[in-house]
């Protein structure tokens, strides 16, 4: 299987990102953002602060990173594409002015739904950034999976055949990025489908993920088990290991784990920076009210006051063990069970990051079952054909898709 | 080593004296009810627990004085006096001063004056959160002239102790407030809370981040009726605090109240905290240093460190 491509100067980049909208298009049902709207969009005078914040701390510990990534979020971000536009100009602009270390290494990132994507204001832009630019556009797989979920607002109606008629554009604009699929309980029975639907279109790269809310029922497990199974014979017996990565079957899953050499927090919580319209700072997206069901936004600062190094202490001392069940701690295939830290700290009986939700826990598990035998089969298969040695030289491990 | 509850804290009225870090704001009276103050000591007798009755300023009724001493207890705001100005003399063995910062600074040589006439001062600051990094050069002052006269008393064989400054002396493990599990309170509507504190946010009407009102302000953990019960009761342990447990300034407070107040986490010191707890390690260990040198002490001795907030080094641990 081809390696996933690993995220731009991951480790060494801050992630800057602009909540430009809390609007969309589409309404999907698994949408973890409860509070969407179309009045909360980001101001000119909020960005241009935000970004003279950020580029007048250079030398502060919370920005001195080799290299940034300015991502932009909504709802949908493309929405806002002038606004967009101009923070854009304005960020290269001022990093040129200042001499600014970023200068030479920046990134404007976008996860989009792809639906006005191909619009003439959208494209222009990219044109004009393309070298700077990632772009991911949502399509969950084939029709009837996308539009169980993806639909647009106030009707019923998927968005399936408008998002997929930008696929080509987009691929032949950024042929290494690839989509990030959501699973949630109904969409277990099309995941095998939408996989190698999405491999069909051309889309090589498939980030596919389980939601980390408590919507798992009884017995999903099990479909899940049995969909990976089929998943992994149609890519093995097709060979489609050879062009496609999915980040569902990785080599490093399902071992169990030692809470001093394998201590670290899943995700990059607190080491981001998040502005949302009213010039208000999180430590990720999902800690803004707007994806909060239970808990008050976890906001660190301000645009006018700074940041709160006493509110960012909590996501920058967080470590698996603390944070996890004994459980957890003791299971026998932790690795490469994911966690939100938002999904944490939403679900958590108490005000706090140190408690991790499990809800996803039999999801894992039948994930690692299907994991096993995925490569199982495919290191027999490879052995038998005398490929194994020359896969395993020019297949570095698959490393999980971590937010 | 996890700890245990050992001690309960009955507020005998709202208006009982606050005797650490946060104020009581409330200024209404509300007696405990005496069947609720029964109920309370009863739990404690169970539970093996010693008894602490917090006090208001105004005298209880006599039966109320029947039924406290019906068991074995410290009477704090009678015989452990609470005070939060700096008085000339001191009439009590055991003292708290509750200051802000800036008297505590200020006012040092008046409360190094008092130190001979104490057994034991717990000094407890009022304000941790107007602690500015600004002000660590005058805090340290402030300290080393307490631990002048500390030294010489010591040296003339009277050991008054003042708990940021000597309790550090001889410990070699974590000694800190323990809210929640060393210790737990009952307040006057027979409701378990942490610390007195947290009793007095909810009837503020204060949410969980405490800057904020908000209709879900309960901070009780349990009442008398149905017994303890403590969310995330593990989050409050040294061993799930991760920056505390690689931390040796052993006597500091590491009060939860502040961590949430200022941190937004249980188990999460702020800045504030564990840089004033540092520099008062560190004043300790000068005092400690001095009183091995004329022979006062023989205790394993403090290290020499380069920091001031173990969350500057937590990668080296």
């Amino acid at each position: 299987m081809k390696d996933l491509i690993q995220p731009w100067k991951e480790g060494s980049a801050k992630n800057i990102t602009f909540i430009v909208t809390k609007d969309c298009q589409l309404a999907c049902k698994y949408c973890y953002l409860v509070g969407k709207n179309e009045k909360e969009r980001m101001p000119w005078s909020v960005a241009k602060a935000a970004i003279d914040y950020v580029l007048d701390r250079e030398k502060d510990p919370n920005f001195a990173y080799e290299s940034v990534i300015w991502d932009f979020i909504g709802g949908e971000p493309f929405l806002e594409i002038d606004l967009i536009d101009k923070i854009c100009d304005y960020i290269k602009t001022e990093l040129f002015r200042r001499n600014h270390h970023w200068f030479s290494s920046f990134r404007f990132s976008f996860s989009t739904n792809g639906i006005n994507y191909h619009s003439e204001k959208v494209q222009k832009f990219i044109e004009k950034n393309h070298s700077h630019l990632s772009v991911g556009i949502t399509i969950d797989g084939t029709r009837r999976k996308h539009d169980l979920n993806r639909v647009y607002k106030n009707s019923e109606k998927g968005s399936y055949d408008d998002v997929v008629k930008n696929i080509p554009l987009w691929q032949s604009q950024f042929p290494s990025d690839g989509t990030k699929v959501t699973i949630s309980s109904a969409d277990i029975p099309y995941i095998c489908e939408s996989v190698l639907h999405l491999y069909d279109l051309g889309i090589h790269q498939v980030n596919i993920n389980c939601v980390f809310e408590d919507v798992w029922k009884e017995g999903d497990d099990k479909l899940f088990d049995e969909q990976l199974m089929t998943l992994a014979d149609k890519i093995i017996d097709g060979g489609k290991y050879v062009d496609n990565a999915c980040s569902f079957f990785s080599e490093n899953l399902g071992k169990p784990m030692d809470c001093k050499l394998q201590n670290g927090n899943w995700c990059g919580s607190g080491k981001m920076l998040s502005i949302d319209a009213a010039g208000n700072f999180y430590p990720c997206t999902r800690f803004a009210q707007y994806s909060l069901r239970d808990k008050e936004a976890w906001i660190i600062g301000n645009i006018h006051d700074g940041i709160d190094n006493n509110k960012l202490r909590p996501f920058l001392t967080l470590d698996r063990c603390t944070q996890s069940t004994p459980e957890c701690i003791d299971c026998e295939v932790a690795e490469g069970c994911a966690w939100c830290q938002g999904e944490n700290y939403d679900a958590a009986k108490t005000h706090t990051v140190f408690q991790r939700a499990t809800a996803i826990c039999k999801m894992h598990k039948a994930r690692v079952r299907a994991n096993n035998y995925y490569w199982n089969k495919l290191y027999r298969k490879l052995e038998l054909e005398g490929k194994r040695e020359e896969f395993e030289k020019n297949h570095p491990n698959v490393k999980p898709d971590i937010c | 080593m996890k700890s245990y509850l050992q001690y309960l804290v009955i507020l005998l009225d709202d208006t009982s004296v606050a005797y650490c870090h946060a104020d009581n704001p409330l200024k209404e009276r509300n007696l405990i009810p005496i069947d609720t103050l029964r109920k309370a000591i009863l739990f404690g007798m169970k539970e093996n627990l010693m008894i602490q009755y917090v006090y208001p300023d105004y005298e209880l009724p006599a039966e109320y004085e029947e039924v406290i001493e019906s068991i074995d207890n410290v009477k704090i705001g009678r015989e452990v006096q609470v005070l939060t100005e700096v008085p000339k003399f001191i009439d009590k063995d055991n003292v708290v001063l509750r200051l802000t910062i800036s008297d505590f600074i200020s006012k040092s040589f008046d409360i190094a004056a008092l130190l001979p006439q104490v057994k034991r001062m717990n000094i407890c600051i009022r304000d941790v959160e107007n602690f500015k990094d600004e002000m660590q050069e005058d805090y340290k002052r402030a300290l080393n002239t307490l631990c002048s006269v500390l030294a010489n008393l010591y040296k003339s064989g009277k050991q008054p102790q003042v708990n940021i400054l000597t309790d550090r002396l001889s410990l070699t493990e974590m000694h800190n407030c323990e809210a929640g599990i060393g210790n737990i309170t009952i307040a006057p509507n027979g409701k378990f809370y942490l610390c007195p504190a947290f009793y007095y946010d909810e009837k503020m009407g204060l949410s969980n981040r405490m800057n904020h009102k908000t209709k879900d302000s309960s901070r009780s953990v349990g009442d008398l009726n149905n017994g303890l019960n403590i969310p995330n009761k593990q989050l409050l342990q040294l061993d799930h605090a991760p920056l505390c447990h690689i931390c040796d300034a052993y006597h500091c407070n590491r009060c939860i109240w502040l961590n949430q107040k200022l941190t937004w986490d249980n188990n999460t010191p702020s800045h504030q905290q564990c840089v004033m707890a540092h520099l008062e390690r560190n004043a300790c260990r000068s005092l400690q240093l001095d009183l091995i040198k004329v022979g006062n002490l023989s205790v394993e001795p403090i290290k020499e460190i380069n920091y001031l907030d173990p969350f500057d080094v937590k990668e080296d641990f």
